[in-house]
């Protein structure tokens, strides 16, 4: 049994297609979604969001937004998503030592949360990077 | 009879015009195509965002918000998306005798205005119309922070209580050919109604569990919708633009070939008429230099 997902930013359409299963990360929690799903809505925190269609695994990296979960479908209104295989490890990797050593250093309380934020960020990041699934993904439209 | 001289001058100006009117024609086309391709992007969000809090709006429990709540209409708030220049059809005068006739249809409210674009801006301070804030000089790119100025004047200028709906006037893209002027309530925000008028039924029966709660998902989800229905507004309007201009430039390369075309005609009849005239002059001269 699959339902419809649609992964959408406002700038653009990145999945919408019937899949089986999603996992996303919601500000109380991971969450799976399966067809027939209770009705809810959530904001989402920045993390991955996987979705298992047939055998094939796909991940993205979603930074925050609103999810819609109704029982024969989910919408996915994310602020930017980026693929896993987008991820660049290099650039994650130098902002997350950035974020690190202007935590070490004494900062504003403000500074300081924008710069944790940062650094759970860029650890997410990495962290969908370092373990990529699929190559290729689905609902991909062509890029111009 | 005009003469030789000023004819080719005529000529000559309007092949000018055609190189600058097809050099328009192609920039706009080539601009066309992106913004085509970022409306078809950027549809699918709005749409859905927009249905979501039409749902939303359905559920009694959130009545009480005031981005819900109808009130009685005393100030309308218009969101004006116009472009920044001309030669670009009939587009922006559509959407300002929509604005027009919307306001006649609706006496004894006072009307205020949010502006996208210089046409519109002149289109206000044409009609004395008071406006509290414009932005001009957006471009085409698809960056939703420049028209943020905008929608955070009219999302105040709703929540402290000065207007009771907000609507937003644009042209949408239908296609290369056709362009059309739209009017679109945001705020408050209704539920989705049928074609024929009837509530929309809802996809379930009851209500959504929320996470965290109703009030943090709202206050996040009313900003967004605004901006991105105003965001994605803006994006018709472009493709719009330089749809209707490819069109217009088009027709006007057509035009100045025919012109063109006419001139040449004139012309050579008229240089024709001079040589005959010539000619025969010489002939009668050679004639009577014979006879004498």
């Amino acid at each position: 049994m699959s339902f419809m997902l649609s992964l959408l930013t406002q700038e653009r359409v990145l999945v919408t297609e019937e899949v089986d299963f999603v996992k996303a990360k919601g500000v109380d929690g991971e969450f799976g979604v399966l067809t027939g799903h209770t009705p809810f809505i959530t904001l989402l925190d920045p993390g991955e969001l996987v979705v298992r269609k047939g055998d094939a695994l796909y991940s993205y990296y979603v930074s925050g937004g609103v999810a819609e979960v109704l029982p024969k479908s989910m919408i996915v209104l994310a602020n930017t998503v980026e693929r896993a295989d987008d991820i660049n490890l290099e650039l994650a990797r130098t902002a997350r030592k950035n974020a690190e050593e202007a935590l070490s250093k004494p900062i504003s309380e403000i500074e300081r949360r924008t710069y944790l934020l940062e650094l759970k960020r860029e650890n997410v990041r990495l962290n969908i990077a370092s373990r990529r699934h699929s190559p290729s993904h689905p609902g991909q439209i062509a890029e111009d | 009879m005009p003469s030789l001289r000023s004819i080719r001058g005529r000529i000559k100006s309007v092949k000018n015009t055609r190189q600058i009117t097809k050099a328009m024609e192609m920039v706009a086309s080539a601009k066309m195509r992106k913004a085509q391709a970022r409306v078809r992007d950027t549809r699918p969000y709005a749409e859905k965002i927009r249905e979501l809090l039409g749902r939303l709006s359905a559920i009694e429990a959130h009545r009480p918000n005031i981005f819900f709540q109808q009130k009685p209409v005393k100030t309308i708030g218009i969101i004006l998306v116009s472009t920044d220049r001309g030669l670009c059809g009939p587009i922006n005068a559509n959407v300002f005798k929509q604005v027009n006739r919307f306001m006649a249809e609706r006496p004894g409210v006072a009307f205020e205005f949010v502006v996208v674009g210089k046409k519109g801006q002149d289109f206000v301070r044409r009609g004395g119309l008071k406006a509290v804030g414009s932005v001009t000089g957006v471009k085409d790119k698809g960056q939703i922070e420049e028209i943020l100025p905008a929608t955070q004047v009219a999302i105040e200028e709703y929540t402290k209580g000065q207007w009771d709906e907000v609507w937003v006037f644009y042209t949408e893209f239908v296609s290369t050919l056709s362009q059309k002027a739209r009017s679109q309530q945001l705020l408050p925000i209704l539920p989705e109604t049928e074609p024929d008028g009837t509530k929309k039924p809802s996809p379930f029966l009851g209500e959504y569990l929320y996470e965290p709660g109703t009030a943090e998902i709202l206050e996040v989800l009313i900003p967004r919708y605004f901006e991105t229905l105003v965001f994605q507004r803006v994006m018709e309007n472009f493709a719009s633009e330089y749809s209707a201009r490819m069109m217009a430039m088009r027709n006007a390369t057509s035009n100045a070939k025919e012109v063109i075309y006419q001139m040449t005609l004139v012309y050579n009849k008229l240089r024709q008429a001079a040589i005959t005239r010539e000619i025969s002059e010489i002939a009668s001269g050679a004639d009577a230099v014979q006879q004498g």
